[in-house]
C-alpha cells in the first residue's frame, strides 16, 4: 500500500502493470493471427465469387490482413479486366 | 460412482505440473479416495522421481496401451499414502506411441478403478497433449505470474473450451513480498487476463525443492505453505468448492483474516 503511494507520488509505474498491459496487447494479438491456409482458402473462394462479375487478373489479386493499433482490416486489391455482360 | 478424469496442463513447460499433480493426488489419497496419477509425458517422464517411485517401475502406460500388461501391474502402489497410485510413461519411445482413441479406452478402465485420475500433461500443445486432454473430463490449468505463462495458459484454455472442457486456474508460485511491492502480476491480474475460474494460489516455497530433492510428499510436510495451498485445492475438487481460496499475498493480521470469512459468510447467505 504505502508502497504504491511513494510510487505514484514519484510517478513510478510497477512493473507488473507494464507486464498487464503488454499480455493483453500480446492476447489480442495472438487471436487475431490466421493460419497461411485458411487465407488461401479464403482466397480462392474470393476469386471465384468475383470472376462470376468481373474478368480478373488472377496472378494479380493479392489478399492481406492489416493490423494496426486496436483494428485489423482485411484488405483485396485486384486488377480488373472487364466486366462480365450477363 | 464412476471416478473422473483430471488433466494438468500449462502449455508452458517448467511452471509446476509435475509438483501440482503429485501434490494434489496425495492429498487426496491422504483424504481417502482411490487416486491415480498418470505421466503423459513420454519419452521424458519425470513424475516417478518427483514421487519417489523411480526404483520401482516395471510397467509403463504405453505397455498398459499395448495390452502388455494390466493396470493393476503397471499402477506402482505409495508405500507412505495408502490409496495412491503411480503409472510412469515410457522413457524410451515418444508421443506418437500412443493415440487420443487409446487413451479413451484406458481411461474408462481406470474410471472403474479410481476416484480420481491425474494426467500430468507435457509442456507443449502438440501429440501429448492430444493425447492427455483427450479423455479429460476436467481440466487444471497451472500457470505462474509471469506473461510468457499467462500468455501459453491463455491459449491451452482456448484449446480446452473448443474440446468443451471448462478448465480451472491454479496460479503457482506466487512470491507474496514482489506481488506487494508490485513488481509481480497479482492472482487477481492473472485472472482478469484469463478469465476463468480459481481453484487455488500456491506460494514460492523451498519445501517443493526439498520435497523433490528427496522424492517426498510435499503434502506430508506439515510447516510447508505450499504442500497447504495443495491440500486445500484437493478439498475443493473433492465436494467442497466453496472452501475459500487464501490469498498468499494479504497481510495475515487477524482483522484481514475476519474480514475474508465475514465477507464470504455473507455472499453465502445471500
Amino acid at each position: 500500500m504505502i508502497n504504491s503511494l511513494l510510487k505514484k507520488l514519484m510517478n513510478r509505474t510497477d512493473s507488473k502493470d507494464v507486464a498487464k498491459k503488454r499480455l493483453k496487447f500480446a492476447l489480442v494479438y495472438d487471436k487475431l493471427e490466421v493460419r497461411e491456409d485458411i487465407l488461401t482458402d479464403l482466397q480462392n473462394d474470393l476469386v471465384d465469387v468475383i470472376s462470376r462479375y468481373f474478368e480478373i487478373d488472377r496472378c494479380g489479386l493479392v489478399l492481406d490482413l492489416d493490423r494496426s493499433d486496436g483494428c485489423s482490416a482485411l484488405v483485396l486489391n485486384t486488377p480488373i479486366l472487364s466486366a462480365r455482360r450477363q | 460412482m464412476e471416478g473422473k478424469i483430471i488433466v494438468v496442463t500449462s502449455g508452458k513447460g517448467g511452471v509446476g505440473k509435475t509438483t501440482v499433480t503429485a501434490s494434489i493426488g496425495a492429498a487426496l489419497a491422504l483424504q481417502g479416495k482411490r487416486v491415480a496419477v498418470v505421466d503423459m509425458d513420454i519419452g521424458l517422464r519425470n513424475l516417478d522421481v518427483v514421487m519417489g517411485l523411480e526404483n520401482r517401475i516395471v510397467f509403463n502406460i504405453v505397455d498398459l496401451i499395448n495390452g502388455r500388461c494390466k493396470i493393476r501391474q503397471a499402477a506402482i502402489k505409495d508405500r507412505r499414502i495408502n490409496n495412491l497410485f503411480l503409472i510412469p510413461a515410457s522413457q524410451s519411445d515418444d508421443k506418437n506411441a500412443i493415440k487420443p482413441e487409446d487413451m479413451s479406452k484406458i481411461c474408462e478402465q481406470l474410471k472403474k478403478e479410481f476416484d480420481f485420475t491425474f494426467l500430468d500433461c507435457p509442456a507443449g500443445i502438440e501429440q501429448g497433449f492430444k493425447n492427455a486432454i483427450e479423455a479429460a473430463d476436467e481440466a487444471l490449468v497451472v500457470c505462474t505470474p509471469e506473461v510468457s505463462a499467462v500468455r501459453d495458459a491463455d491459449r491451452v484454455i482456448g484449446l480446452l473450451y473448443a474440446r468443451s472442457i471448462t478448465p480451472k486456474l491454479i496460479v503457482n508460485r506466487i512470491i507474496p513480498k514482489m506481488v506487494q511491492k508490485g513488481d509481480m502480476l497479482s492472482h487477481e491480474d492473472v485472472v482478469e487476463v484469463l478469465s476463468i475460474d480459481l481453484v487455488g494460489l500456491v506460494e514460492m516455497d523451498d519445501a517443493v525443492v526439498i520435497a523433490t530433492n528427496t522424492g517426498t510428499p510435499l503434502v506430508m510436510q506439515k510447516d510447508s505453505k505450499a504442500g497447504k495451498a495443495f491440500t486445500r485445492i484437493g478439498m475443493r475438487l473433492d465436494g467442497h468448492p466453496d472452501l475459500p481460496v487464501e490469498d498468499p499475498s494479504s497481510q495475515k493480521s487477524l482483522w484481514k483474516k475476519l474480514g475474508i470469512t465475514f465477507s464470504r459468510k455473507n455472499r453465502i447467505a445471500s
